[in-house]
């Protein structure tokens, strides 16, 4: 017998492939990377791009070997898959907690052999599995893309795209406890913008902090960037991993435990608030 | 409040607007907690999952998945219900409640009574103990009513209890064999049917024409006010009974006899007077007035 986590879960996936943004993104993702597939030409030799075709034009470039010249590649993808996914996570997602938690549907929902912390359980692991099969699916095909073309294949992206998934965690933590306060996907999806925002100020908190005044204003922002996860940090080692570019050592850890420590946080609000919820 | 509602048995839940019927069904099942007291359905608690489980429950306004079938939609629930989908049982329960026709459909192009019959048919997934059902056939038309009306009796012949909660007052009344009134969170009124119906030793009478009011009335029968022409504006029921109001209604009167010999007697006097008598029936209060009865006559007041 399937634990109702994952029936749940199954619920909120076989919501959002019926809605139409979302199929058109996936869509829209397909052709970007058929596009770059049919479209880019690269030749390698021994190791070394030669040339490089786009549509058919030649690219100038110098002659250097793949896993240097696809360094900014990858490093771009990284980037956009984690801040373009994570925005279109945020919005996409928004109102799958706040539906599930509708009037008419959560009495029906709350009525069946479950437990409450099943639900919350369950849209999170549905939307986090949505969220790592589109991170999947565009990292991936990239990663494919040009290992195919190159011979020179690496997990970098298909990495930076599983750090994406945990700094979106942390942001829908944020957004699903905030749909147990209010059932609204506005609210939702605000709380989602404004902890990726407070993430991006918390990874550059010691700069930010040098040009703020000293005194209450420095102070509370200190306090506050001290408890948000460091997205844009998190963004950065990414970036990192994606181009095979040497990181400090531990630093990756630490982000990940913060983000990790954060995002459970935020859930534990979310099911404690829940549980004792009348609905 | 304080309220049993007996195993087998078909029990239906009547108020006005507000008066705490849908808080009180969902306190049943757990999903209010009560501030006070305990809730036991079942012989568990609301809380435990094993117990949810032998309760099938139809909300007031049921939310569906507007873009699923509703065979996926059974399948679901019948997996939250901890049940293996099972895919011929829920075309038969869907032929069932009326919707053999709408299973290639999308939920979200079914009409309301459609929803509820989905509904209904999701509350009767795995042969539950209990039903509890909150206006379940709102927005059916009449027809599907008393297909559901027969539905619903076929799963109280098989020993299903029933906890309906439903604004038709004559659904309630043909389904149900227990009510309770609840009123501002507390049980007004509660029991048999027919015990509440029951108005007491009153008696209508109807004489042939001729017969001599005043007679009759020194015999101990009241003339019955007639509501097409001695009902005046403003004026309230109590009023357009009473016998010295105008316009009543020709030869119509009650009577009120604790037994059949006093009814006798009150008989024998009205025919010794020359009257002759032409219909005699029982008074009996539908539930609309034993409602009413109980929670007054003002505005507002539905079930």
């Amino acid at each position: 017998m399937k634990s109702p986590v994952f029936v749940i879960a199954g619920y909120v996936l076989r919501e959002a492939a019926s809605r139409k943004f979302i199929m058109a993104f996936m869509v829209g993702l397909t052709l970007v990377l058929a596009t770059v597939a049919l479209s880019l030409k690269l030749e390698v030799v021994d190791g070394a791009l030669a040339a490089t075709r786009l549509f058919g034009e030649v690219m100038r470039s110098n002659i250097m070997s793949v896993d240097v010249a696809l360094r900014p590649i990858y490093r771009a993808a990284a980037y956009l898959v984690f801040y373009g996914g994570i925005l279109f996570g945020i919005v996409a997602c928004s109102d799958f907690a706040p539906g599930l938690l509708s009037p008419g549907r959560i009495e029906h929902l709350l009525a069946l052999p479950l437990q409450r912390w099943h639900l919350l359980a369950g849209t999170f692991l549905g939307v986090m599995t949505l969220a790592l099969g589109g991170t999947v699916y565009a990292a991936g095909g990239l990663t494919l893309i040009f290992g195919v073309k190159t011979g020179y294949w690496t997990a970098g992206p298909l990495i930076a795209g599983g750090l994406a998934c945990v700094g979106f965690a942390a942001v829908y933590a944020v957004m699903l406890t905030t749909a147990t306060l209010v059932r609204s996907a506005a609210l939702c999806s605000a709380a989602g913008f404004v902890l990726l925002v407070g993430g991006i100020l918390a990874g550059f908190r010691a700069d930010v902090s040098r040009y703020l005044e000293s005194g209450f204003g420095r102070t509370a922002f200190d306090a506050v960037t001290l408890v948000l996860p460091r997205l844009s940090a998190l963004a950065s080692r990414a970036a990192d991993l994606a181009s095979s570019t040497p990181m400090e050592k531990g630093s990756l850890g630490m982000l990940l435990g913060g983000v990790l420590v954060f995002g459970l946080g935020a859930l534990s609000v979310g099911f404690w608030h829940f549980e004792g919820k009348d609905c | 409040m304080d309220l049993h509602v007996p195993a087998g048995s078909a029990f239906g839940l009547i108020g006005p607007n507000g008066a705490g019927k849908t808080t009180f069904i969902k306190s049943v099942l757990g999903i209010v907690r009560p501030t006070a007291g305990t809730v036991r359905v079942l012989g568990g608690s609301p809380e435990d999952p094993a117990i949810r489980a032998r309760i099938g429950y139809l909300p007031e306004r049921l939310h569906l998945p507007g873009t699923w079938k509703s065979p996926a939609f059974l399948a679901t629930v019948a997996r939250l219900k901890g049940l293996k989908p099972d895919a011929a049982a829920h075309a038969r329960l869907l032929e069932r409640v009326g919707l053999a026709d709408a299973v290639d459909r999308r939920i979200g192009g079914y009409s309301k009574g459609m929803r509820q019959r989905l509904g209904l048919a999701a509350a009767l997934l795995g042969d539950p103990a209990l039903l509890v059902l909150d206006e379940p056939t709102d927005g059916i038309d009449p027809m599907g009513r008393l297909e559901v009306r027969r539905i619903l009796q076929e799963e109280v012949q098989k020993g299903v209890t029933l906890f309906l909660n439903s604004h038709l007052l004559a659904e309630t009344e043909r389904v149900c064999d227990r009510v309770a009134i609840l009123a501002d969170g507390r049980v007004l009124r509660e029991g048999r049917l027919e015990e509440l119906a029951k108005a007491g030793a009153r008696w209508r009478v109807r004489f042939a024409p001729g017969a001599d009011r005043a007679a009759l009335e020194a015999a101990g029968f009241m003339a019955v006010a007639d509501p097409a022409r001695g009902a005046r504006p403003g004026g309230d029921a109590r009023a357009d009974m009473a016998p010295a109001s105008g316009g009543r209604e020709d030869g119509v009167y009650t009577v009120d006899a604790a037994d059949v010999a006093v009814l006798n007697a009150a008989l024998d006097r009205a025919r010794a007077s020359g009257a002759l008598l032409m219909e005699l029936r029982r008074e009996g209060a539908d539930l609309e007035a034993v409602l009413v009865g109980a929670v007054g006559g003002g505005p507002g007041v539905a079930a």
